[in-house]
């Protein structure tokens, strides 16, 4: 099924005549690309505090985005509704960007076939609002009985059906559904008077029966009590430049943070990256082979189609060290002469396109990470993150840990309080010596900003040493 | 926006309707929001984007035998309307009861509100506004040869309504403006580029600082980041810029809302009447400042914003409760179903904090989510610069600062007066001892 196409399409009327009408006032001579962007989005959340569900909310946001393109001049207006008056207005709004001409005559192309990398099924079709509620009390109840020292337990289940439309004056007409659940879980481990936090959670682009009543819910459950529990032992860490083994899997978010962003293509078309103009050049030592693939079935950062009506791809970031490309959407990519790498994502109908990472990871190296570990004299281990940040321009990039331990001669020590570590993208990665076989992708959980925008994406690394970064501990 | 007061009594009067033909046994809160408005960017001389908006939201709350269930919806016809509270029902039943649940008691409620002086709306001709934006960027690149480049300058204005109506007879709506100018400027030096900003943010367009001022000011500060040089680790006194001060504060605020405090997730739990801050130090709300970037009437569950002390003389007076919150900390509800405008004052605030610093750092930015709630713990990636016998040595960067924020405010040695008015939180800079640098 899709939403749009079944419901929306037939209830307003919206014939590919008058869906043409509006492209054609989107897109007089002057302007050289129009878009129109259907999206109806259904959401839920139920979530889990001081050992109850007291709350469920469900909210539906739902839209036309109407897009005229001339060079690089984009005039934007939306409308929340799908009236086919209201559209026209947003689209003679929109071609407001550059002195009208005349409207062109557009025609709409059959629909597009897509590669679908996830069933087009929506999450909310699951009906028993009960079961999600028993699930999460259910978890609750097991992590309370695992722990005395428990204090607080907060779960929540969420999820989210994304239908869309995307029609544009180049032909393209193509139909998404996007399923997205996620599942978290957070514990508060209390001794004395010391709390300490620990939480974990896990999800993609499929429906509540792949969580409810399975193994991995407990188990998520398990690790956010595991590393509560560590972290009730963790003591003030060092500051200063030190050697770093990150463990596998989400402290991937070091690669979207330190070249991800960077090698976004507005960035590098403006020159505004310190990645710009790097192309061939050594960014990386040459065991480094970084990709963004947005075609891994059911991952949180996959799209069949990107926002643009692209399909995704397996994108080469950095190839044995060497930069060999930038993440690319339909504007960026023409007026940069290249391809589009389906990169092209956008929070919502409200919202303009831009280049965006999907899931970015680093392929495999050689190393068993035991040997890496026992190659370090002294330095951090560090397994878990908690987000980051990055400043395109100077590179400066922070990523803040949530669980650490130090290293001492090869072998790993007590655990250490959570810090942030700061480093320079285009140099940090050059500093990276070992780079494990243990290639692991995240949980499901992440979620990028970029200009207000906020869109699901995926990271994962190998086990991977780098010789020297700064690391924000209190001791010296 | 056209007949803004007719279209207000109008949802007014279509929600009462709905309500009145409603299943009696529940309660209804609905919150209305409605923003038009548009942004426009320059870039290299030549506008880049324009973007118009129009949301509107509607958020039901629904409750019965102490059960909650909420929904929301961005089509305001009846019929969206209507699915949203019966979605809002149907989830309520499912949910567990909790006797703390349940709308506000009326004498707290809106009926009658103060008016704010926050909405001055003005037709702008948009011609003039991407002139505007052109002359903020040129007056960056004209103020210094070495801004090679720049992210643009951007102008967004909204035109923004709200409303509340209970089933208990709360009832309020205010409307609002915001107007914004910024700028973002590149520099290069040694081929290492850096970039900073400045902007201006009020409720009345003619208040805004001159494009030419926000132009300058953003390349002035961008060329002040050129040359950074990394420093050694040390431990030693820290001047926060009234921007980050700001984001210590945020910190703070966190920690004593209300949600924070029942779920034990906060540093701050158990301490009411609690010494906090050195004794000089005051913290206040002020819902009701003029042209106040977050002032407003009543909260988000209708419930009138209160002036309050939050810190007096370093010790910290209440927490910020919404109605649900006080019921579980069986405590009064303080109108924070949203925060106001927070000042940050001292009884002894310093006019030259930099020039009167020995030896220490000047922090004027700050990345990453290193600030843990529930143990106070700090650390964060940072940008400023190196300060001896009250001068600016060097630019520094890719620096962390670690501490804990209980530890950081105990540690506070002085105010400044170079408040930031542009914000929530107006604050000048603070100064603060013992805070680790971790560099080389």
């Amino acid at each position: 099924m899709n939403f749009i196409k079944d419901h929306i399409i037939s209830s307003y009327d919206l014939s590919d005549g008058k869906l043409e009408n509006v492209l054609s006032a989107a897109c007089p001579t002057n302007i050289d690309f129009a878009d129109l962007y259907f999206q109806y989005t259904n959401s839920e959340s139920w979530q889990l505090e001081d050992g109850i569900v007291k709350n469920g909310s469900s909210n539906i946001d739902s839209g036309v985005g109407i897009r005229s393109v001339s060079g690089d001049k984009t005039g934007f207006s939306y409308s929340n509704n799908f009236q086919y008056e209201n559209l026209l207005s947003a689209a003679n709004t929109s071609k407001c960007i550059v002195n009208s001409g005349q409207d062109k005559e557009i025609k709409i192309g059959t629909e597009k076939e897509i590669r679908r990398l996830y069933e087009p099924i929506s999450p909310l079709s699951y009906k028993e609002d009960n079961a999600k509620v028993e699930f999460l009390k259910d978890i609750d109840k097991y992590i309370r009985s695992k722990d005395n020292r428990v204090d607080q337990v907060i779960v929540s289940l969420a999820g989210v059906y994304d239908s869309i439309l995307i029609l544009n004056t180049d032909g393209i007409k193509a139909f998404d559904d996007r399923p997205l659940v996620r599942f978290s879980v957070m514990v508060i481990l209390k001794v004395g008077d010391r709390r300490e936090r620990g939480s974990a959670g896990g999800g993609g682009r499929y429906t509540y029966e792949e969580i409810i009543g399975k193994k991995f819910g407990y188990e998520f459950a398990d690790e956010a009590l595991r590393q509560a529990a560590v972290n009730l032992e963790a003591v003030d860490g060092k500051a200063g430049a030190m050697t770093v083994v990150l463990g596998p899997g989400w402290p991937g978010v070091l690669l979207h943070e330190a070249i991800g962003h960077g090698l976004e293509g507005d960035f590098n078309r403006k020159k505004t990256s310190a990645f710009s103009d790097l192309i061939g050049k050594q960014v990386a030592s040459n065991q480094c082979t970084i990709v963004d693939d947005g075609t891994i079935s059911k991952r949180r950062g996959s799209l069949s189609i990107d926002d643009e009506g692209c399909e995704t791809k397996c994108n080469t970031l950095i190839e044995n060290g060497i930069l060999k490309g930038y993440m690319q959407d339909k504007i960026n990519s023409k007026l940069m002469n290249v391809d589009p790498t389906g990169n092209g994502r956008r929070e919502s109908y409200a919202c303009l396109p831009m280049p965006r990472m999907t899931n970015t990871f680093m392929l495999p190296g050689e190393y068993n990470p035991k040997e890496i570990i026992e190659s370090v004299q002294d330095g951090i281990y560090a397994v878990n993150f908690s987000g980051g940040q990055v400043d395109i321009t100077n590179g400066q990039f922070v990523f803040t840990a949530s669980e650490a331990y130090t290293i001492k001669k090869g072998k790993i020590q007590e655990p250490i309080k959570g810090m942030t570590l700061i480093g320079n993208g285009p140099e940090v990665l050059k500093k990276v010596s070992m780079v494990g076989n243990d290639l692991k992708l995240d949980d499901g959980v992440g979620t990028c900003g970029k200009d207000g925008q906020s869109v699901p994406v995926g990271v994962g690394q190998p086990t991977l040493k780098i010789d020297e970064i700064t690391v924000g501990g209190t001791q010296v | 926006m056209k007949n803004k007061d007719n279209s207000i009594s109008d949802y007014k009067n279509k929600l009462q309707k709905i309500i009145n033909k409603l299943d009696s046994k529940f309660d209804y809160e609905f919150n209305m929001s409605l923003s038009d408005g548009y942004s426009v960017t320059s870039r290299s001389s030549e506008v880049e984007n324009i973007e118009y908006h129009q949301d509107m939201a509607l958020n039901v709350s629904v409750y019965k035998d102490y059960q909650k269930g909420s929904a929301s919806t961005n089509d305001l016809s009846e019929k969206s309307i209507q699915q949203a509270i019966e979605k809002a029902q149907n989830i309520s039943i499912n949910t567990q009861a909790d006797d703390c649940q349940g709308l506000p008691e009326s004498q707290y409620t809106t009926q009658k509100w103060e008016d704010m002086d926050i909405y001055y709306p003005k037709t702008l001709d948009i011609k003039n506004i991407i002139d505007l934006t052109k002359d903020c960027e040129s007056s960056a690149f004209q103020k210094d040869k070495r801004v090679t480049n720049s992210e643009g300058s951007s102008f967004t204005f909204s035109d923004n309504t709200h409303m509340i109506l209970n089933s208990n007879g709360a009832y309020g709506t205010f409307d609002s403006t915001d107007y914004s100018l910024s700028c973002i400027a590149l520099a290069e030096q040694n081929k290492l580029m850096e970039r900073d900003y400045w902007y201006s943010s009020t409720r009345d367009f003619d208040a805004l600082e001159s494009s030419n001022h926000i132009g300058e000011k953003a390349a002035e500060r961008v060329i002040a980041r050129l040359g950074a040089k990394t420093i050694k680790t040390r431990v030693c006194p820290v001047l926060f810029s009234p921007e980050m001060t700001s984001s210590l504060i945020s910190s703070f605020l966190s920690a004593i809302n209300g949600s924070s405090i029942y779920k034990k997730s906060s540093f701050l739990i158990d301490k009411i009447d609690k010494k906090i801050f050195p004794d000089f130090v005051n913290i206040q709300e002020d819902p009701s400042l003029s042209n106040g970037s977050a002032t407003r009437p009543y909260d988000s569950e209708g419930v009138l914003t209160q002036k309050k002390d939050i810190i007096k003389d370093g010790i910290l007076k209440t927490y910020l409760l919404d109605t649900y919150a006080a019921r579980k900390l069986k405590s009064k509800c303080t109108g924070n179903g949203v925060l106001t405008n927070i000042i940050v004052s001292s009884k002894k605030p310093e006019a030259n904090l930099l020039q009167n610093m020995t030896d220490g750092l000047y922090i004027t930015d700050m990345m990453g989510s290193g600030a843990n709630s529930l143990t106070g713990d700090y650390s964060r990636g940072a940008f400023g610069y190196l300060i001896k016998n009250g001068e600016i040595q060097y630019p520094v960067t890719e620096i962390t600062v670690a501490s804990n924020l209980l530890q950081m405010f105990e540690n506070i040695v002085s105010l400044g007066d170079d408040v930031d008015n542009r914000n929530r939180i107006r604050t000048g800079s603070m100064l603060i001892d013992n805070i680790t640098i971790g560099g080389t």
